[in-house]
């Protein structure tokens, strides 16, 4: 055994650690707290929806949405202001995950971008409106990943693993394997506020809880669906530099600019991982009902199945972040795979007749 | 005679009394680590622990002869339970429970094949000490990583990997929102606990004089500020456990895919175990001198761990922690196990309210000590003497932080039998003049390096002497190759040692090895 001295320096040195995460402990707490109790400034698309259904606090809560899709009214439980920050800061999050558009930058997003590998990950690039996605006459999309109809399905059966997931539980696998990331923990601000928001949509839209409404996932386009000429990513590869390279680029590696993110990846490393439904190879993909429902933006449904399917196999094919399951070699394959291959490819598509499309066209 | 047995009981009367004190202090050390092994690590109720802290350790104390063999619930066995069933299952569910039987019971059948193939529990004796302490190191760090949310009162963060970047953000989610509460508690138990170990006479006691600090203190809050406003989880009621808890594990079509898929898990679960076992009896044996086969170690685990699943326990493996203390503390038999499980049998019968409300967070800083327990300097240090076992160590530990447990249990093995083929395919060859010494082993592995150096000696147009006197074991390819070697070149047996003793008088003939050499053939006959 030590010396006595040895071991009390050992024993002081070791509390005072222990006494210094305290502090910080407390720090941190206290900074939390005073970002709670903080007024939220709103991101533009944010401040529409919201004041679109006249959040605000009160004893009672009318949805204008209600009104103006049926001619009448009820009254709810109201919010109170702590709410409605909450809900603030919950919409905030789902626009602008990163913080791009915060002064505060992540720091007004609860740090939510720890949870993301990539730079340009937002929940609103797949819940599509900030999720709440209407035509003008005020109907509610389908394929649109409605954030509302997600929360009245709360304690919703997972359809793989057979376990009963809460709303919570969901947000935190769609970290991971949509966004590419890492779990937050479920009792982060960044799960509640997120809830907070998804919960008041569907008071805003007048849903019921227990209800599975249309509008809350993506309709898978399955093989049978199409003219079952068989899935063919070069045609795929085609169509996107036709359609959607504009936006998303040329390799798919999105769109940048004026400090936000305009379109997202769709590869690379910036995109969602291997393991997300939004890739072709799963079993289940929802990648082809998602382009046919919400691509290109304003022209939706102007893609064929067949189209939509090809689009989404070439997709599939472009390098990737490997999924956390899939393990270290699967990982590292990928990263080299991301690092070599654009270069590669754009040094093939500068070769005489293989970068233009029509050229492709006329050649066929 | 009768004078004699009135001699003797006074004797069986201390032995008995000092077993009862050894036994009621292992009981009283073992019920905080049990509670907190399947709370805090498997995702299992309380009394899954406190059974394999009674059953467990009785198995095990019938099973092995050993004096101060002392099984009973693990770590590291817990926490492969809670990794291998997370992704399967919520925790404390019905389901859960089910999947967590079989997988024991798996682990159980896995480790008889261990006794019933002879090889396959030799090959145990094959992993070296600082994979074991590697191993032992990585998961102690890892537990103090896993703790840290339940330390803070945090919901159990469901990872399925565990790389350091969760117990980063772990620290960060308890530094940011955890309950202070919550925090606070577990503070002072830590505490409390790293004072107490300082004083000799509290040594052993430290754990549950920490775990009474930490009571005392949520008590003292749930009093003054209310139980609805610290919100601070406890163990909960335990009055419904009785003697028995019978249990079944699950097997049935509906959750076979599932049962699959934790097949994995139960291997390691079975080498951790095994692998705690062999160690620490190992372990055991050098330090007070006397021996007993870890097959018999390994048989008692095998037997218990089939058995357990059917009474609501965890696993068993032997703790060196526990043994060292009923050595330390004067127990010499194998009554001193079973006394303890009496004796915690009988505790969890009459105080089952006041273990109910220990707080979970006193539950993850026993983790805590005991994972730091793990973590001892003393025990590693030996290893970064050589650059070999330096190596072996890191890449055995850092496996751990970086894969998940069964990789991790996959590199170790690798590497032990990697090390030791490693070491006999490099034996030390010296080329002094033209004397070639082997020191180690001649076999199809070391003899490319042995062919390179004594052709280069040959082209370099020597006369070549091969000294095989620290060679210590030559394959039937080596011997292939002497064979081959003979039409050109003459062996000589000296072992007599009479040539050493030779070119001792006369050193001015070791320079020259021909007229040595030849000196040789004149005195032996070739062999």
């Amino acid at each position: 055994m030590k010396p006595l001295p040895a071991r009390l320096l050992k024993l002081v040195l070791v509390v005072a650690a222990l006494g210094a995460l305290y502090l910080l402990a407390v720090r941190g707490h206290a900074e939390r707290d005073a970002l709670r109790q903080a007024a939220v400034e709103l991101t533009p698309d944010c401040r529409a929806k919201l004041s679109d259904y006249a959040l605000r606090a009160g004893e009672r809560y009318r949805s204008p949405y209600l009104l103006k899709t049926t001619g009448r009214t009820r009254d709810l439980h109201g919010y109170d202001d702590e709410d409605v920050r909450a809900i603030q800061r919950g919409c905030n999050i789902f626009d602008d995950l990163q913080g791009y558009l915060a002064k505060g930058g992540p720091r007004e997003r609860w740090y939510a971008n720890r949870f993301v590998r990539g730079t340009q990950t937002t929940c609103t690039h797949c819940h599509r409106g900030v999720g709440d996605r209407q035509d003008a006459a005020g109907n509610r999309l389908v394929g649109t990943n409605s954030m509302g109809a997600s929360w009245v399905m709360a304690d919703m059966y997972d359809r793989f693993t057979g376990l009963l997931l809460s709303h919570e539980w969901r947000q935190m696998q769609c970290y991971i394997n949509s966004s590419n990331g890492f779990k937050p923990n479920i009792a982060d601000d960044v799960i509640r506020d997120v809830t907070a928001y998804s919960r008041f949509l569907a008071a805003a839209l007048d849903l019921k809880i227990g209800n599975r409404y249309p509008e809350q996932g993506i309709d898978e386009i399955s093989a049978s669906a199409t003219l079952r000429r068989g899935d063919d990513y070069v045609r795929g590869a085609f169509v996107y530099r036709q359609k959607c390279a504009t936006c998303h680029g040329p390799q798919a590696l999105g769109t940048v600019g004026q400090d936000r993110v305009l379109y997202p990846a769709l590869a690379g490393p910036n995109a969602f991982s291997l393991d997300s439904r939004m890739n072709f190879a799963k079993v289940h993909s929802v990648m082809p009902g998602f382009i046919c429902r919400n691509m290109p933006p304003g022209k939706e449904s102007s893609l064929d199945n067949q189209e939509c399917r090809d689009i989404a196999f070439y997709l599939s094919t472009l390098p990737r972040p490997a999924g956390d399951m899939q393990g270290p070699l699967a990982a590292a394959w990928q990263q080299l795979m991301m690092i070599v291959m654009p270069p590669l490819t754009r040094y093939a598509e500068s070769l005489p007749g293989n970068g233009d499309p029509h050229d492709t066209a006329e050649a066929r | 005679m009768m004078h004699s047995r009135a001699a003797k009981s006074p004797r069986i009367f201390v032995a008995l009394r000092s077993n009862l004190l050894v036994g009621l202090t292992l009981a009283v050390v073992t019920l905080p680590q049990a509670i907190a092994f399947s709370t805090t690590l498997a995702g299992l109720p309380p009394h899954f622990g406190i059974y394999a802290a009674i059953w467990g350790v009785l198995f095990t104390a019938l099973l092995n002869p050993s004096r101060v063999f002392s099984g009973g619930p693990n770590t590291t066995m817990s926490a492969a339970i809670g990794v291998t069933l997370l992704p399967v299952a919520p925790p404390f569910g019905a389901d859960y429970i089910g999947l967590a039987l079989t997988l024991i019971l798996l682990a159980g059948l896995i480790q008889m094949l261990f006794v019933l193939i002879r090889p396959l529990g030799r090959a145990l004796d094959l992993i070296s000490e600082p994979i074991i302490n590697g191993l032992i190191c990585g998961i102690g760090l890892f537990l103090i990583f896993k703790s840290l949310t339940s330390f803070a009162g945090l919901p159990l963060n469901t990872e399925v990997e565990w790389p350091l970047w969760i117990a980063w953000q772990s620290l960060r989610a308890v530094l940011e929102f955890g309950n202070l509460y919550a925090i606070q508690i577990g503070l002072i138990t830590l505490v409390t606990c790293l004072v107490a170990r300082q004083i000799d006479l509290l040594r052993n006691w430290a754990i549950l004089i920490g775990v009474c600090a930490g009571t005392a203190y949520s008590a003292y809050l749930n009093e003054t500020v209310g139980l609805q406003n610290t919100l601070v989880e406890q163990i909960g009621n335990l009055s419904s456990v009785g003697v028995v808890f019978p249990s079944l594990p699950v097997f049935n079509q509906e959750a076979l895919s599932d049962i699959i898929s934790i097949v994995p898990g139960a291997i390691t679960l079975a080498l951790l175990g095994l692998f705690q076992t062999v160690a620490a009896m190992r372990r055991m044996n050098r330090k007070i001198g006397g021996y007993t086969d870890s097959r018999k170690g390994i048989f008692a685990d095998a037997v218990s761990n089939c058995l357990l699943p059917f009474l609501s326990s965890l696993p068993t493996c032997a703790s060196f922690n526990r043994m060292w203390l009923v050595h330390s503390m004067g127990g010499q038999s194998r009554l001193t196990s079973a006394i303890s499980a009496l004796f915690l049998l009988l505790m969890v019968l009459f105080f089952a309210k006041v273990i109910a409300i220990i707080p979970m967070p006193t539950m993850a800083a026993v983790i805590m000590v005991l994972g730091a327990n793990m973590i001892n300097w003393e025990d590693v240090k030996p290893h970064f003497r050589s650059k070999h076992e330096a190596t072996v160590f890191l890449a055995s530990f850092l496996s751990v932080l970086f894969l998940d447990l069964f990789e991790a249990v996959l590199v170790g093995s690798a590497l032990a039998i990697a090390y030791s083929k490693w070491e006999q395919a490099h034996p030390n060859i010296s080329l002094r003049g033209n004397v070639l010494k082997i020191r180690g082993n001649l076999y199809y592995g070391s003899l490319p390096v042995i062919e390179s150096i004594y052709h280069g000696a040959l082209e370099r147009g020597q006369d070549v002497v091969i000294d095989f006197s620290e060679c210590h074991y030559i394959d039937r390819e080596g011997i292939r190759w002497l064979a081959a070697l003979k039409q050109k070149t003459s062996f000589v047996d000296r072992r007599g040692g009479e040539d050493r003793r030779e070119v001792a008088k006369a050193p001015r003939e070791r320079s020259g090895g021909k007229r040595r050499r030849g000196q040789d053939r004149r005195r032996r006959s070739d062999i």
